[in-house]
């Protein structure tokens, strides 16, 4: 399903001095897996997540990421967005004055332009809206409200979920989903992942901790420090980090 | 009176203090010396007691190589309520120097909505007076998409309590365009609302100003006074000049004033993409709810989405 193979991005700084971030990163998951990414701050986590959605702040100077066989580093991010891969962002952006049922309606019939499919009619739109909305418990006047204007950070995940629902990507990927949710909203946004699970999805699942880790259950657990991957096993490494930190990583790397 | 008298040596320029950043003489060139036409003068006066539902629709249009001097006045007498909507289009270049004066009595409601798309060489300047009695409402909004030059300048003196009044206005500008919004927004007694909401989007080497004052006097306690002025900018030749002041002598009110100014952001328009926009969808649909959100402001449903149907056009030809 998605093959990372030798990745190296870099960022320029403010400086406009150009840094390295990703260092060289493989990584391959197959589809139907739920693989999870842990790491310490700075490690590179969520520069990752916008190298692969295709941000244009970072540079990738080396290395490949393929999505079903097809090159995913030559397209553009809303010709990603058509592939399949879907961003969960970690800090989901407020888009003042475009209301939530007009920015899905967009956001649908953008994609299912790009595959070839027919696009939605109001009704048909409406529709789909209703039954998501419901299976996550978002009430309906969410749908009047700016894209995640005003919205708790509780609101603001269930929305990156209610659209991961829509747009039924291949890979998705939840960048710090857990960060800014208390537990019963994690218990929701989880569940609304885990609905989504299927044997031709995939999923990258980064966090700092394990907790989510509970809720979502990865089949492999990887532990990225310094812009590579320096550990993988299955989720017991969750545990075993949650009990010992990343110390022995950063002093192994350093 | 001989002829020279008549001629306009003393046109401000943006030397002038009160007058900065419009250069109305360059603006004019051979136009300072053509001589003026008869004003034409538009009266709108409704009196006490008198009900009329109909929208006042005015067009004001621009003759090639004329120095119009076009005057607007609107009179409503106590408790009475009415639409105005100006139309402004021309040919050619010429000068419509104009004023407009409005007197809203006591408990009067006034919604006036100015469409401005005068020709491509057109200069338009606009002097209002507004003098707005106590419980009266005024809900002023301007579309400018058009001229060489245009000025609006407003000047509104809120004398009674409890009066509501609001100057919105989107100006869209291209090319070498010249849009001026001034104004000073004098409370001069205690518990009335004010609204400045402007916001511009400026392509090409248009220029771009706003100047907006709210002028709290020591008498007018419990003032809520906003101003709000947001650019973007969609070209790097472009220029915005944004002025905003508040003059406060009273203690206990609440008046905010925010602006700001650039290019479209980075990161609204990635999200955008990431959930499978274009880039050129993404930004239209950016643009246009930064846009609609003043449109917003429209009482009248149907003007409403006539204005956001002009701005639509607009937006969707600069950002083809």
């Amino acid at each position: 399903m998605i093959e990372i193979k030798n990745l190296h991005a870099s960022i320029e700084t403010d400086e406009g001095v150009s840094k390295e971030i990703i260092k060289g990163l493989s990584l391959s998951i197959p589809a139907g897996e739920v693989h999870a990414i842990m790491g310490p701050n700075g490690a590179g986590k969520s520069t990752l997540s916008y190298v692969l959605a295709g941000r244009d702040d970072y540079e990738v100077t080396n290395g490949s990421v393929e999505l079903d066989g097809k090159d995913l580093l030559d397209m553009a991010p809303e010709e990603r967005a058509a592939a399949g891969l879907f961003l969960a962002f970690q800090y989901p952006i407020e888009i003042p004055g475009v209301n939530m049922s007009m920015f899905l309606k967009t956001s649908i019939n953008a994609i299912r332009k790009q595959r070839g499919e027919e696009e939605l009619d109001a009704l048909g739109m409406l529709k789909l809206i209703k039954a998501k909305t419901k299976a996550l418990g978002i009430k309906d006047d969410m749908m009047k409200r700016a894209v995640n204007v005003g919205f708790s950070g509780g609101e603001k995940k269930r929305n990156e979920v209610l659209q991961m629902a829509m747009l039924e990507p291949k890979f998705c990927v939840l960048d710090e989903t857990d960060s800014g949710l208390d537990i019963d909203a994690l218990k929701v946004v989880a569940d609304g992942v885990n609905a989504l699970r299927s044997p031709d999805r995939s999923f990258l699942v980064i966090t700092h901790y394990q907790r989510l880790l509970d809720y979502i259950k990865p089949d492999v657990v990887h532990v990225l420090a310094h812009g590579k991957i320096v550990k993988s096993g299955g989720p017991e490494l969750a545990l075993e980090l949650e009990e010992k930190g990343y110390a022995e990583f950063l002093e192994e790397a350093a | 009176m001989s002829l020279r008298a008549l001629k306009l040596d003393n046109l401000p320029t943006p030397k002038v203090e009160e007058w900065k950043y419009t250069n109305l003489s360059r603006a004019l060139g051979e136009l300072k010396d053509v001589l003026p036409e008869k004003p034409r003068e538009v009266v709108i006066h409704r009196k006490r007691g008198e009900v009329c539902g109909a929208i006042e629709d005015i067009m004001w249009k621009g003759v090639d190589g004329t120095h119009q001097p076009l005057h607007l006045k609107i009179i409503l007498d106590a408790g009475v309520e009415a639409t105005v909507i100006e139309r402004h289009m021309g040919e050619g270049s010429y000068w419509k120097n104009m004023s407009t004066e409005i007197i809203l009595a006591k408990n009067a409601r006034l919604n006036h909505v100015r469409l401005v798309e005068d020709s491509a060489e057109g200069v338009q300047t606009n002097m209002v007076h507004i003098t707005m009695e106590r419980d009266s409402y005024l809900n002023s909004f301007s579309l400018n998409t058009g001229g060489k030059m245009t000025r609006h300048d407003i000047h509104a003196v809120l004398r009674g309590e409890n009066i509501d009044c609001s100057l919105n206005g989107v100006n869209l500008l291209k090319d070498a365009q010249h849009g001026d919004t001034t104004i000073v927004m004098e409370h001069t007694a205690p518990h009335c609302v004010s609204n400045q909401f402007y916001r511009t989007i400026l392509d090409d080497a248009a220029r771009g100003v706003f100047q907006g004052k709210v002028h709290v006097h020591q008498a007018a306690q419990k003032t809520d006074g906003y101003q709000l002025a947001n650019t973007i900018m969609l070209s790097p030749k472009c220029e915005m000049d944004t002025k905003p002041e508040l003059e406060i002598y009273a203690d206990d009110v609440k008046c905010s004033h925010g602006t700001t100014t650039g290019a479209l952001d980075e990161e609204p328009l990635f999200y955008l993409r990431s959930r499978g926009l274009s880039e050129a969808a993404a930004r239209m649909l950016l643009v246009q709810a930064f846009v609609d959100e003043v449109c917003d402001k429209i009482a009248d449903d149907a003007m409403r989405d006539d204005v956001k149907e002009k701005a639509g056009m607009w937006l969707s030809e600069q950002l083809r």
